[in-house]
């Protein structure tokens, strides 16, 4: 079994709601999330990313189960751990009377990092000219580039994002995303969970999809799409009368999408050609449909309920 | 937890509202100063001349009329039934002198316990205060959470910030005390009369400072305690006025045998070294009738000092249990 930054078994938290009702926010997650690299953690609005998060960040207490972080049982050793883990959860809060570079200066001190990384980290996320503006004053980009700044105060290997893009414009969560990829690219692990799935799909090298508190699926984003698909090939070809019937008689299934067809069932792309190339048929374009991870979450999410 | 201390320290003292909280109290003990320097004024001459009148009219009336007033009050001491107060209170008719018309000269011995106690109750509302925002504000803007993403041993960071709040504080209120005591000094030296301060009085003095400086660092931790229980600073305020209104006001009002155990009775049995409360001793008397008196009584410093000591103790314990334990959500 690989090393893994991150992982859960049984994790399990309810809460209460004042009228006394419980609800099931995670109900035994099993969560591994290797070294190195984005993994996004996905999941619709309500699925228990943000609990199962502060749960591994000591923020809330799992009712059963156990994590480790960095093989370190937590909450227990977190604490030992902790100077390896930078995170940032659901929005980014911070003292807002204070500057940007006054909020950072409390944390490094906190954690005995030199002032001068302050200043370093400031400039690694654009904010070096606004450093001394109230944090109050920053817009939601801003705010979010402050807390990604806190979190590299430690130079942490694991990174966690909660919904790091939630109301930034598209700029902004280019410019998240590229943050996250070039950490990711340096050896560092990243944890970003969305529910925003095509942004993750761009930076992601494996995932994690849940719902209602429970793992659904889990791998590299090829393994993850690949394993819900059946292989859809798209085919031109001059008569789609005789193609179809051909290959329906083959066990196929065809449908119409404007000049092509789209053939589901067949084993293997070659099929498809070798099928009708034996009837004199020829196909003159066939592309292998990809799911995207998209189609994968709703399918995969689609019983849920959510 | 000494860095972490060290942390909470520059937060709280680079915070606002500690900036204008210290800034309100040095007005209003300036306002105490000037209070003080206007009672302390002597009586202009026309004020003098119509005292010593008074004086004048008082002794001419005691010198014609006195025997015969104490003659007849001790008369209706004795025929009163019991339980009836001493004879030499009831019948007290001495001979007045100028000293009793007019204004008092202020002397500096006999005003400054009073004027330390008011200092110590707005030193331990502004710490307390100070304390409920500089930690209820945490929780309010949710960077509690951002906090212990960094810190996550809870009793560590608990400890930092209620220690904050008290050394934080504690400098202030003994600067506030000290301002309090010298200017009274120097008005009182200009103005009225400070040839009996002796060091026995500087030493008592100093010692009622420093026990409010104790508890104005008290008050800081508490507010601080208050502010994480109840995550708002409105609502750590709210709680505790309600709980002086309603309880230290309202309830101590109809049962007054309760004040021993009233925060306010024994933070001045603290601060003054023994303090004197007041109940009602009620009785059926012989002759059929019922009667009330108001008798006098003392609450102990070491009362006051084991009260609010495990007053303290019990809070900061719970308000770190509960830190410990609590989910943090926001």
């Amino acid at each position: 079994m690989p090393e893994l930054a991150i992982s859960t078994r049984g994790l399990r938290k309810t809460y209460r709601t004042r009228l006394g009702r419980k609800v099931v926010a995670v109900q035994g997650l099993d969560l591994d999330v290797p070294i190195g690299g984005v993994h996004g953690f996905l999941g619709p609005n309500g699925s228990g990313k943000t609990t199962s998060i502060r749960m591994l960040l000591g923020l809330i207490r799992a009712d059963a189960g156990s994590m480790t972080v960095f093989g370190r049982p937590v909450p227990a050793q977190l604490p030992d751990v902790v100077g390896r883990v930078g995170a940032i959860v659901e929005s980014p809060k911070f003292f807002p009377a204070f500057s940007g570079r006054k909020n950072l200066e409390l944390l490094a001190e906190a954690i005995g990092a030199p002032r001068k990384r302050v200043g370093e980290v400031l400039e690694q996320t654009s904010l070096g000219e606004r450093g001394k503006d109230r944090y109050k004053a920053y817009s939601l980009g801003m705010k979010q580039r402050l807390a990604i700044a806190a979190t590299l105060l430690k130079e942490p290997d694991l990174l966690i994002f909660d919904e790091p893009t939630n109301g930034l414009d598209p700029a902004g969560i280019r410019e998240i995303r590229e943050t996250m990829r070039g950490l990711g690219d340096q050896g560092r692990t990243v944890l970003v969970s969305s529910h925003i799935l095509a942004e993750v799909e761009q930076v992601a090298d494996t995932v994690s999809i849940i719902g209602h508190g429970r793992l659904l699926a889990s791998g590299t984003v090829a393994e993850v799409i690949g394993g819900s698909t059946a292989g859809t090939v798209k085919v031109a070809v001059d008569n789609h009368e005789a193609a179809t019937r051909i290959l329906t008689a083959a066990g196929m299934t065809v449908r119409a999408d404007g000049n092509y067809l789209l053939v589901d069932g067949a084993e293997h792309p070659a099929d498809v050609t070798r099928r009708l190339a034996q009837q004199e048929l020829y196909v003159s374009e066939l592309v292998p449909v990809r799911a995207d991870l998209e189609s994968v979450f709703l399918e995969l999410t689609a019983g849920e309920g959510l | 937890m000494i860095r972490l201390t060290g942390v909470e320290l520059r937060r709280l003292t680079a915070r606002r509202l500690t900036v204008i909280g210290v800034l309100a109290v040095l007005v209003i003990t300036a306002f105490l100063l000037f209070a003080l320097w206007r009672e302390s004024q002597p009586l202009s001459a026309e004020e003098q001349r119509a005292a010593q009148t008074q004086f004048e009219q008082a002794h001419k009336n005691w010198v014609e009329h006195g025997k015969e007033d104490q003659a007849r009050c001790e008369e209706d001491w004795r025929t009163q039934p019991e339980p009836k107060p001493a004879m030499e209170e009831m019948c007290n008719f001495r001979e007045p002198t100028v000293d009793d018309f007019g204004k008092p000269r202020t002397v500096f011995a006999e005003v400054m316990p009073d004027m330390l106690l008011g200092s110590s109750y707005l030193l331990v509302f502004a710490a307390f205060l100070i304390g409920a925002s500089f930690v209820g504000a945490e929780f309010s803007t949710g960077a509690i959470g951002n906090w212990l993403t960094f810190e996550p041993r809870r009793l560590r960071v608990y400890g930092s910030k209620v220690l904050a709040a008290a050394i934080g504080l504690a400098p202030v209120a003994a600067v506030v005390l000290a301002i309090v005591l010298l200017g009274a000094y120097l008005i009182v030296d200009q103005l009225g009369d400070t040839a009996n301060t002796t060091g026995k009085v500087w030493g008592d003095l100093t010692a009622t400072g420093g026990r409010a400086v104790l508890l104005t660092a008290l008050g800081a931790s508490i507010g601080g305690v208050v502010g994480s229980l109840l995550r708002h600073t409105a609502a750590a305020i709210g709680v505790v006025m309600a709980y002086l209104v309603l309880i230290e006001g309202v309830f101590a009002g109809f049962l007054n045998k309760a004040q021993p155990w009233l925060v306010k009775t024994n933070f001045d049995a603290f601060v003054r070294h023994d303090t004197k409360y007041y109940v009602n001793e009620c009785s059926s008397s012989s002759d059929g009738g019922y009667l009330c008196n108001t008798i006098e009584k003392t609450l102990s410093f070491e009362h006051g000092a084991w009260y609010l000591g495990i007053l303290a103790a019990v809070l900061i314990v719970v308000g770190g249990a509960v830190f410990y334990r609590r989910d943090v959500n926001s």
